[in-house]
C-alpha cells in the first residue's frame, strides 16, 4: 500500500526562475526504508519538507502529493503532527526543554494527551531507546549522539507511521552515527515504520536501505535498489558515484560479471570469488614515500593537561613532533583529547606539566598578534563562529582591518584569496546562507588572509558531502605544496587515508602510534579504511580504493 | 546523605518552605527564633554536609555578630540605658537585644533559603508555576535550556575569534571594545539563525495546536497526603499561638513578652516539630531502612 504518492511535483522558491524540484514522480510504500542522496543543494531537503505541510517553505508548487490516498493539505494538522515524524540535522537546535523527560513528552503535550498516557508512552520509548539511565538528566549533559537519539525518541513517542530524517548524522562522529543509524534500522525492522532519509554516510546506510534515490538539480536521476543504482551512476559517469561505498566503487572499477557488493563482508566474498584461479598480483603498489627531513615546528614534550584541579587528566604524557611542511592527521575516538590538543597548540589552554612549543616558543606566552598573523592559523570546528559581517566580501575585508595596508593592497589580497577559494559567486551572500561546504571554504579564506605558515584544522570534513570533501582536499594539497604545515584532527578515516602524509592515532589522552599514512593504515586491522578492511586478508598494504582497483587490474591481466 | 523530604511532591516542599520562611520572618519571640535557627542549621548541614558547616561558620556567624553590634550604634530607642557613647548618644538594652534578634532572624532566613535551593530544583519550580500558568512553565524550561547553550556558544565564538587575534583579551581598549561588540553581534545572528530550526522542531511536534497539556513526573501519593495533614495541623496550632500573641515580642520602648505557660509550651512544641519536620522524616526513614536491612 502506498503511503506517499508524488505526481509531477514542481516547486519554485519565491523570486527564482529555476525550479528547485523538477517534475518529481515518486511512490513510497508502507514500511519501506528509503535513502535519498545527492550533492548539497540538489533539492533533497526541499523534497523532504514537501512531505510535511507545516515545514514546507514558501514558494509556488504544482502537482499533487497524497498521503495514504488523501491529498496532503486536506489532512488536519493534528494528524500530521502525530503521523509524520521529522528529524532535522542539528541535534542541539531541536531540543527545546531543559530535561530529558520533558523533551520526550513535548510532542505528546502538544497533542493534548493526559498525564497517564504520556507517562506510559514516555516509559515505552525510554526503554526502547535505552534512555532510562539518563532519563532525569539535563539535556546539556548529553553527548551529541545522545541528543540526536533523544530527538528521535521524542518523535517516536508520538507513534508516527512515517519517519523523515534530514541528514540526521551529519553532526555526529562515526561511532555515534553508526549507533543512530542502527536505531533507525531497528525502528524500521521492529515497528514497521516507513523511513525516508537523506544521508551522506552511504557506507553505513546502504546495507539497510531498500531503495536508493539519487537527485541532481532538483530531479530524480536514479531510483532503485542500492546495488543497481551504483551501476547506473557508474554508467552515467556521475560525480555522485564517488560517494558510494568502497566495495561498490571497486566492483565498478574492475571488469567482472559478479554481483555488486554493498557491505565490506560482501566485498570480501566478491574479492575471493574474483581472485579464484587467478595469479594474485604482488602487493608492491605503494612506493614508500620518503618522509621529508625538515626541522620540527611543533613539539609536544611530556605534556599533561586537565580542566579542573581535581578533574581527570585529559592529555596524558603526550609527546610528538610535526615537521615543517607536513600534512599531519590525528585520528581517534570521541573525547580522547584531540580537540584539547589543538587548543594547547593555539595557546588557548596551557598544560600543567610538560612543554608545548611552536617554532621554539610557548604559544601561550607569545603575543597573540604576533602568533596569529603570518604564523598560526586555526580553522574552528564550526566555521560559523568566524563570520562577523553581513556579506562574505565584508567579512574578508574585516580580517585586514587592523593591518596597515593600503586600500589597493587589501583589494589585491582579498581578490587573490577569493580566486583561490573559488568564492567569486558567493561574495554578496550572507555567510549563514551558504551551504556547509561553502561556509567551510569562506572560513578557510578568512584564516588564510592572515597568511599562516601552520594551519590547524578541527574536523574540517564534518557534515560535508563527498564532492565538497574533494574540493577541500584540493585546497589543502595546494597550501601544503606552498610549504604550509597542516595539522588536522578528524574522524574521517577515508579522508585522512587519501590525503594525509603522516597519521597518528589518539587514544586515552595520548598518541599511541604514528606513522606514514599508508603504513599506518596497513598496520591497523579495525581502525582503517573500508577498502583496506575489505582486502586486507589478501593485500594488507592496499589502503585506498585506487590501490585495490590497480591490484585487481594487475591480477586480471596476469 | 540522601534527603527524603526532597522526594515528596513539589507542592508539599513549596508550601513547607513558604510557611517556614514567613514564620521565621514574623515570629520574633526568642524561643521561636532559637527553634527556627537551630532547625535551619541542622537541616542545612544534613542537606549540604561539610559545605553547609563551612558556610554557616565562615559567613553566618560573622554576619550575625556584625548586625547585632551595628544596631545599637544607630538605634537609640528603649528605656533601659546602659551607658552613653562619647558623642552623647545612649546605648540601650532594648536596641542591643533587638539587633541580636534581627540578626538572628536574618541569618535564619538565609540558612532556610540555602535549604530551599537544595530541595526545590528547577523542575519542581517549573512544575509549581506550570500549575498556575501552564504557558509559563514551558517558557521557564526553555530559558533553562537556552541560557547554558548561549553561554557555551559565546565561549566557542570567543575562542575562534581569539585565534584570529580578535578577542576581548587582545589589543588596546578600543580594539577590545570593538571585538566585544562584534562577538555579541555574532551571537545574536547565531541565536536567530538557529532558532529557526528550533521553531521547526517545535512546530513539527505539534506545538501550537489547541488544548496543550502539561506533563509532570510527580504524583501526589499517600505519604504526601499524610505529611500535608500533619503540616496543616502544626501550622494551625502555630497560627493559633500567633492570634493569642504567644509568638511575638515587643522591644520598644521596653521589652514585653508572654512567659512560658502550658499553653505556650504546646505551641513551642508544635513549632519545633514543624521546623524539624524534614529532619524527622529523614531520621524516621533512616531508622526504617536500618531495621528492614537488618532483617534481610
Amino acid at each position: 500500500m502506498e503511503i506517499y504518492q508524488l505526481k509531477d511535483v514542481v516547486f519554485t522558491f519565491p523570486e527564482q526562475d529555476t525550479a528547485t524540484l523538477d517534475h518529481i514522480h515518486l511512490t513510497i510504500r508502507r514500511g519501506e526504508f528509503i535513502t535519498i542522496c545527492g550533492k548539497s543543494g540538489c533539492g533533497k531537503s526541499t523534497l523532504l519538507r514537501q512531505l510535511k505541510l507545516i515545514l514546507t517553505p514558501h514558494g509556488k508548487r504544482t502537482g499533487e502529493i497524497t498521503y495514504c490516498n488523501q491529498p496532503l493539505h486536506d489532512m488536519d494538522p493534528r494528524t500530521q503532527a502525530a503521523e509524520i515524524g521529522f528529524v532535522l540535522q542539528n541535534p542541539d537546535n531541536q531540543i527545546v526543554t531543559d530535561k530529558v523527560w520533558h523533551e520526550l513528552a513535548f510532542g505528546l503535550e502538544s497533542l493534548g494527551y493526559d498525564n497517564q498516557t504520556i507517562r506510559l508512552r514516555v516509559a515505552e520509548m525510554a526503554s526502547f531507546f535505552g534512555i532510562q539511565t539518563w532519563f532525569h538528566k539535563s539535556v546539556t549533559e548529553l553527548s551529541g549522539g545522545q541528543k540526536q537519539l533523544l530527538n528521535l525518541a521524542s518523535i517516536m513517542a508520538m507513534h508516527p507511521s512515517v519517519l523523515i530524517l534530514d541528514e540526521p548524522t551529519s553532526q555526529l562522529d562515526p561511532i555515534a552515527a553508526a549507533d543512530f543509524l542502527e536505531t533507525v534500522a531497528k525502528i524500521n525492522r521492529e515497528l514497521g515504520t516507513t523511513i525516508i532519509m537523506t544521508e551522506h554516510r552511504l557506507e553505513e546506510v546502504l546495507p539497510i536501505s531498500d531503495r536508493l534515490i539519487v537527485m541532481d538539480h532538483g530531479a530524480i536521476i536514479a531510483d532503485d535498489s542500492p546495488a543497481k543504482v551504483g551501476e547506473t551512476l557508474y554508467r552515467m559517469n556521475h560525480p555522485m558515484f564517488r560517494s558510494m561505498p568502497s566495495p561498490m566503487q571497486i566492483h565498478a572499477g574492475v571488469e567482472n560479471d559478479l554481483p555488486c557488493p554493498v557491505t565490506v563482508r560482501e566485498g570480501r566474498q566478491w574479492l575471493d570469488a574474483f581472485l579464484q584461479d587467478k595469479l594474485i598480483a604482488a602487493t608492491e603498489v605503494t612506493s614508500p614515500v620518503e618522509l621529508r627531513k625538515t626541522p620540527a615546528v611543533i613539539q609536544f614534550k611530556d605534556v599533561w593537561f586537565k580542566y579542573e584541579k581535581n578533574g581527570p587528566d585529559i592529555i596524558k604524557d603526550l609527546s610528538f613532533e610535526v615537521n615543517e611542511g607536513q600534512f599531519y592527521c590525528i585520528v581517534g575516538g570521541n573525547g580522547t583529547g584531540k580537540t584539547s590538543t589543538l587548543s594547547l597548540l593555539s595557546g588557548l589552554l596551557q598544560p600543567y606539566r610538560g612543554k608545548v612549543q611552536i617554532g621554539g616558543k610557548n604559544p601561550a606566552k607569545v603575543n597573540a598578534a604576533e602568533l596569529f598573523t603570518h604564523y598560526l592559523g586555526v580553522l574552528p570546528q564550526n566555521p560559523q563562529s568566524l563570520f562577523v559581517k553581513k556579506t562574505v566580501e565584508l567579512d574578508l575585508y574585516e580580517m585586514l582591518s587592523f593591518t596597515k595596508l593600503t586600500k589597493e593592497e587589501k583589494t589585491a589580497k582579498v581578490e587573490s584569496i577569493v580566486q583561490f577559494a573559488e568564492l567569486e559567486h558567493l561574495l554578496h551572500m550572507h555567510p549563514y546562507d551558504l551551504s556547509g561546504g561553502e561556509q567551510q571554504r569562506a572560513a578557510l579564506a578568512k584564516v588564510l588572509l592572515l597568511e599562516p605558515r601552520i594551519l590547524l584544522l578541527d574536523e574540517p570534513t564534518k557534515g560535508l558531502d563527498g564532492f565538497f570533501k574533494e574540493k577541500l582536499a584540493a585546497f589543502l594539497k595546494r597550501l601544503n605544496a606552498d610549504g604550509v604545515t597542516i595539522v588536522m584532527v578528524s574522524h574521517d578515516i577515508e579522508f585522512c587515508a587519501k590525503y594525509g602524509e603522516v597519521c597518528a592515532m589518539f587514544f586515552d589522552g595520548s598518541i599511541i602510534t604514528s606513522n606514514e599514512t599508508k603504513k599506518f593504515f596497513a598496520g591497523n586491522s579495525f581502525y582503517t579504511t573500508a577498502a583496506n578492511r575489505m582486502v586486507r586478508h589478501r593485500w594488507s598494504e592496499a589502503v585506498t580504493i585506487e590501490d585495490v582497483i590497480r591490484l585487481c587490474q594487475a591480477t586480471a591481466t596476469h | 546523605m540522601r534527603d527524603s523530604f526532597s522526594t515528596y511532591h513539589p507542592i508539599v516542599n513549596f508550601v513547607y518552605f513558604v510557611m517556614i520562611l514567613v514564620f521565621g520572618m514574623v515570629f520574633m519571640h526568642p524561643v521561636f527564633q532559637g527553634i527556627a535557627l537551630t532547625s535551619a542549621v541542622i537541616y542545612s548541614v544534613m542537606l549540604n554536609g561539610a559545605r553547609a558547616v563551612k558556610f554557616n561558620v565562615v559567613y553566618m556567624i560573622p554576619l550575625l555578630l556584625f548586625m547585632a553590634v551595628m544596631n545599637p550604634l544607630f538605634n537609640h530607642a528603649g528605656v533601659t540605658i546602659l551607658f552613653y557613647l562619647k558623642n552623647g548618644n545612649p546605648i540601650t538594652l532594648e536596641s542591643i537585644l533587638y539587633g541580636a534578634a534581627a540578626a538572628c532572624m536574618f541569618v535564619t532566613v538565609i540558612v532556610w533559603f540555602s535549604c530551599y535551593n537544595a530541595v526545590m530544583t528547577s523542575d519542581k519550580f517549573i512544575y509549581i508555576f506550570g500549575k498556575v500558568i501552564p504557558a509559563l512553565s514551558l517558557i521557564f524550561s526553555m530559558v533553562l535550556r537556552f541560557v547554558p547553550r548561549y553561554k557555551a556558544q559565546i565561549k566557542v565564538i570567543s575562542n575562534a575569534q581569539k585565534c584570529v587575534g580578535r578577542d576581548v583579551s587582545q589589543g588596546n581598549i578600543l580594539r577590545r571594545a570593538r571585538s566585544g561588540i562584534t562577538i555579541l553581534s555574532m551571537m545574536t545572528t547565531w541565536a536567530l539563525e538557529n532558532a529557526i530550526e528550533s521553531a521547526d522542531s517545535m512546530k513539527s511536534r505539534g506545538y501550537g495546536l489547541p488544548k496543550r497539556t502539561s506533563f509532570s513526573i510527580y504524583r501526589f501519593d499517600h505519604r504526601d497526603r499524610v505529611v500535608s495533614i500533619v503540616m496543616a495541623g502544626l501550622i494551625l496550632i502555630v497560627l493559633t499561638g500567633a492570634v493569642l500573641g504567644e509568638n511575638t515580642i515587643r522591644f520598644f520602648p521596653s521589652i514585653q513578652l508572654i512567659g512560658i505557660t502550658p499553653q505556650s509550651a504546646v505551641i513551642y512544641i508544635a513549632y519545633f516539630t514543624l521546623c524539624m519536620l524534614p529532619v524527622i522524616i529523614n531520621l524516621v526513614e533512616a531508622v526504617q531502612w536500618k531495621s528492614i536491612n537488618s532483617k534481610m
